[in-house]
């Protein structure tokens, strides 16, 4: 009976049926076959007649149907093999007659069909994708769905190669799929493709060269928007936006936006209350992320092609005119990942520079940004008159003693940045007046200024003012007149290893022959820290540290003498030079007391000996590297006790910190402004006046206060005695009822007495 | 391959020089390459390094150099019986991008004349800086045959995108102590490049043009 009801059910109730041909296919085998023939009637009188269906009930039957034999298709394999094409044909050639709803089934069914591997991803792929074209935002269709379809199309795909990708790399998939993509950059869909490659970048799925073109493509479309999005993603701005399980973009607050949002309205705790959590939201993705400082997508970077032709053709896309679309928040950022490319890539672009200087001025929206650009893409290879004339435009407009603090800093702080990366871009005269500023009263200007002059005494001293060149860097001009100066073309990479002379002099002291290669220990010493040194940076130099120190005793003694010497030295330094730090005067003023009581001669004979030292060690870096480096392999142990030696004769600090990869690292934009002291709120100043009150007393005058409590004495009772009272008593009149002469002798008295007091 | 002594590197220069001179003589100057594999190291992540080494004897003495001069540094150069350019004849290339790449590829090295040097990127564009060849600067003071055997023996150095680099430092017919004594000083040096030294070394590898690579450690 119950049996018997179920199959008279059976036509209408299609999911008890998709239950029960799971079960059992071949039994149910008749009943698929009727649906199957329904579904094919719906088909065609849907593909005959085009609109007049949507009123009746067909599309919302034809739905489930679809859905049914989808779920069932891997019973009936024979029965199905047109399903799949067909169900295609439909989607592709007249999607513009079918119902949103009945087109996202239709998607969903042939991503199940995929999922079974009934069809394959290729032909999925290649049937939804042009979809893209026909409802892309630029094509102004009326219809209202295209926003959701898009979205589901971008869903499927990245679902579809995410898990196509998870266990083995697709490589062929993956290439027909881009170079699809390739091709299919055309105006409509080139910023879906644009998204789609750069979350599939995100996620890790695709991260060869070929997507890296997808994207240069896409960054040179020339569409603003595109191109935007393509800038952004090599500079690994949008990280965040893409990364797995993060997908909140309206968390992005910009901070300085809102403080001067603080600083101008009307203050509320509502307002502060915001501030304070936005500043909360940053520093905990600072805290996440600990290297996002660096950003740039550096692989993306590596893996381009062609960087010049890449930076050429983005240039003239930003230069030309048709650069009137882009705004200029969008140019700027054309210009950091132009900036970015060229300085990593050491390429040239001379007409960059050029540029720039339209821009350069106080004035100009965002100009810290643009300064960060111009020392960004600045480096060693570039003709210094090329840079030369950023420099000199940022001097002009910018150094001057009639503009403000900040701009004067800012101004000073970029010309560095430019200058440590291309240190021949400046003449003498202006170098010079620019480290005038270093006298200058306003604090940012002031530490500019010195900042320049601290660089330029590693690179070129002698481009500096004498008083300015510091005692190292003139003893070094003094004595060895070879001196490498600076020469265009000379890539500054390190040369010879620096201390090797220390170490070759320590083990001349420990009486070590050259190549007596007691080399065991010393290897094993590696071997020992390679076990457990996998996570643990450069722990390993220490490690025998404390066993070498006991056999350089006598070294340590020497060394401490020479530590002596070279404190005298620095307070040398401050009677004539000016002091780098941001000392206080009076401390400086002590030192130089201090050294007056040492005697001139002491010190010349000290320089003297400095001199003589220096010389000696100049000389001997080749020298002993050739003797050490030639004739025996250096060590682990051997490379430990070189760092150690270093620490120990502050080479480190000799040798300054430049190197060449220097313009691998980004400008910030922010930092260039350098300490600006900004209005304090009035609760900060309130509370700096609590902090002074705090252990002190009162301000106000002392009178009438007494030290200790008493009660009046009986001379203050008299002094406040009423006069009238006292008019008629002898004290009183008795003073001027005295003789001329006894007046005159109490006179002579009190003056006598006074001259001995010494008045 | 734990460790290297400079007896292994002598041992194995002993059998590249017997390769090469006895068992199977070429008929042109073989060169000998240090060839470095390195590990532990992400060029993404880990700072590039770069530098440069001059070697005390010349690698490679068939080196093509070519010099860009003023006519005095030409005349220098044509008595050297060194290929030289003025710069009418840089002018001449027109900027022509194949005319260039022509060039960068005919020679191992440049040199320039510190006047002209600074017009060498506005003149020859790009591509000799793309090619690694950008021009050494050379003075009127320096003596110039000095500084082209010192451009020939100065060895570089510079880890790009991939975790290997090579190097020419020697040929076979240098003398054993020679050339066991550049091998020594080039890995010495590049070891001292490296931020964890030794233990950023996968590694080295020595071998002539067409002998085979004798793996030192």
């Amino acid at each position: 009976m119950a049996r018997k009801q179920r199959a008279a059910l059976l036509p209408t109730n299609i999911i008890l049926l998709q239950n029960l041909v799971k079960r059992d296919p071949l039994s149910y085998r008749e009943e698929f076959l009727q649906q199957y023939a329904h579904y094919e009637s719906l088909r065609d009188i849907l593909m005959a007649s085009s609109s007049s269906i949507k009123e009746n009930g067909i599309d919302e039957e034809l739905r489930e149907l679809i859905g049914f034999i989808t779920a069932v298709c891997p019973c009936y394999k024979e029965e199905t093999k047109q399903f799949p094409g067909e169900l295609k044909t439909l989607l592709s050639e007249h999607h513009r007659d079918l119902n949103p709803e009945l087109r996202e089934k239709i998607i969903q069914c042939l991503v199940m069909l995929r999922n079974r591997d009934i069809i394959s991803a290729e032909s999925l792929i290649q049937t939804i994708f042009p979809l893209l074209t026909e409802y892309s935002a630029v094509n102004n269709n009326t219809e209202t769905n295209s926003k959701a379809l898009r979205k589901q199309i971008f869903h499927t795909l990245v679902t579809l190669l995410k898990s196509l990708n998870s266990g083995t790399r697709a490589a062929r998939l993956n290439k027909t799929v881009q170079n699809l993509f390739l091709s299919g950059l055309t105006k409509e869909n080139a910023l879906f493709v644009t998204k789609i490659t750069i979350k599939l970048w995100y996620s890790q799925i695709w991260n060869d060269s070929r997507t890296v073109e997808i994207m240069v493509q896409s960054t040179l479309s020339g569409d603003a928007k595109v191109s935007v999005a393509g800038a952004r993603f090599f500079l690994g701005a949008d990280k965040d936006l893409y990364e797995e399980g993060n997908d909140d973009s309206d968390d992005e607050v910009d901070i300085s936006q809102l403080k001067h949002h603080m600083k101008i309205n009307k203050k509320t705790k509502k307002q502060s209350k915001k501030f304070d959590s936005a500043v909360k939201t940053i520093k905990k993705k600072q805290n996440k992320d600990p290297n996002k400082g660096t950003a740039l997508n550096f692989t993306a970077v590596q893996l381009l092609r062609d960087p010049q032709g890449f930076a050429e053709n983005l240039f003239k896309q930003l230069a030309t005119t048709s650069a009137r679309k882009f705004n200029m928040e969008q140019k700027i950022i054309f210009m950091n990942l132009i900036s970015r490319i060229v300085g990593v890539n050491k390429l040239q672009l001379l007409g960059l520079y050029s540029y720039f200087l339209k821009y350069l001025t106080p004035k100009q929206q965002d100009v810290t940004k643009i300064l960060a650009a111009c020392a960004q893409s600045s480096h060693d290879l570039v003709p210094p008159d090329a840079i030369n004339m950023v420099v000199r435009k940022i001097a002009d407009e910018f150094v001057s003693d009639g503009v403000s603090t900040e701009v004067c800093s800012a101004g000073m702080n970029s010309i560095r940045e430019i200058l440590t990366r291309a240190p021949l871009a400046i003449d003498q005269a202006l170098l010079q007046d620019l480290t005038a500023y270093s006298k200058s009263k306003a604090k940012a200007v002031n530490i500019a200024a010195k900042s320049l002059i601290s660089l330029y005494r590693e690179v070129a001293p002698e481009m500096l003012m004498r008083k300015d060149r510091g005692k190292e860097a003139s003893i070094k001009l003094q004595g060895s007149k070879k001196g490498k100066s600076l020469q265009f073309g000379v890539e500054s990479s390190v040369q010879g290893i620096p201390g090797i002379e220390l170490l070759d002099k320590w083990r001349e002291e420990q009486g070590l022959a050259v190549d007596d290669e007691n080399e065991e220990a010393a290897w094993e010493e590696q071997q020992k820290d390679l076990s457990d040194a996998d996570d643990i940076d450069g722990d390993w130099v220490t490690v025998e540290s404390d066993k070498e120190y006991e056999i350089s005793d006598g070294d340590d003694d020497k060394e401490d003498e020479d530590e002596k010497m070279a404190d005298a030295d620095v307070n040398d330094d401050s009677d004539s030079d000016l002091d780098l730090s941001d000392d206080d005067e009076s401390k400086n003023f002590a030192k130089t007391k201090k050294n007056k009581t040492i005697s001139r001669k002491a010190k010349k004979k000290r320089r003297e000996i400095q001199e003589a030292e220096e010389k000696k060690y100049n000389g001997d870096a080749e020298e002993s590297f050739k003797k050490l480096a030639a004739n025996r392999i250096l060590t682990p142990a051997d490379f430990a006790k070189l760092e150690e030696l270093k620490m120990e004769a502050g080479v480190e600090k000799l040798m300054g910190i430049k190197s060449s990869i220097r313009n691998e690292e980004e400008v910030d934009a922010d930092g260039l402004v350098g300490p600006v002291k900004r209005k304090q709120t009035k609760e900060e100043r309130i509370e700096s006046i609590r902090e002074g009150r705090e252990g002190r007393e009162k301000f106000g005058s002392r009178r009438g206060k007494i030290a200790t409590p008493h009660s009046t004495t009986n001379r203050e009772k008299a002094r406040k005695k009423n006069f009238i009272m006292m008019i008629h008593k002898r004290q009183v009149q008795g003073k001027a009822r005295r003789s001329l002469r006894d007046k005159q002798k109490v006179l002579q008295a009190h003056i006598e007495k006074q001259k001995k007091k010494g008045y | 391959m734990s460790k290297l002594t400079s007896s292994q590197v002598r041992e194995y220069v002993q059998q590249v020089l017997t390769y090469s001179n006895e068992t199977k003589k070429r008929n042109f100057l073989e060169t000998v390459e240090l060839q470095v594999g390195l590990k532990n190291y992400d060029p993404q992540r880990d700072k590039r390094f770069s530098g440069t080494l001059r070697l005390p004897q010349v690698p490679r003495p068939n080196m093509t150099i070519c010099i860009f001069g003023d006519a005095f540094d030409v005349d220098r150069a044509k008595s050297l019986g060194c290929d030289a350019m003025s710069v009418e004849d840089l002018k001449k290339l027109n900027k022509n991008k194949k005319l260039i790449k022509k060039l960068a590829k005919k020679y191992n090295a440049f040199v320039a004349s510190e006047v002209l040097i600074k017009q060498v990127p506005r003149l020859l564009g790009p591509q000799l800086s793309k090619a690694g060849k950008f021009p050494t600067p050379v003075s009127h003071n320096d003596d110039l045959n000095a500084k082209v055997n010192d451009v020939k023996s100065t060895i570089k150095f510079q880890l790009k995108k991939v975790l290997c680099l090579a190097v020419a430092i020697g040929n076979v017919e240098m003398e054993e102590d020679v050339l066991v004594n550049q091998i020594m000083m080039a890995s010495n040096f590049l070891v001292s490049l490296l931020k964890k030294h030794w233990q950023n070394v996968g590694s080295l590898h020595i071998k002539s043009t067409m002998g085979p690579a004798h793996r030192i450690y």
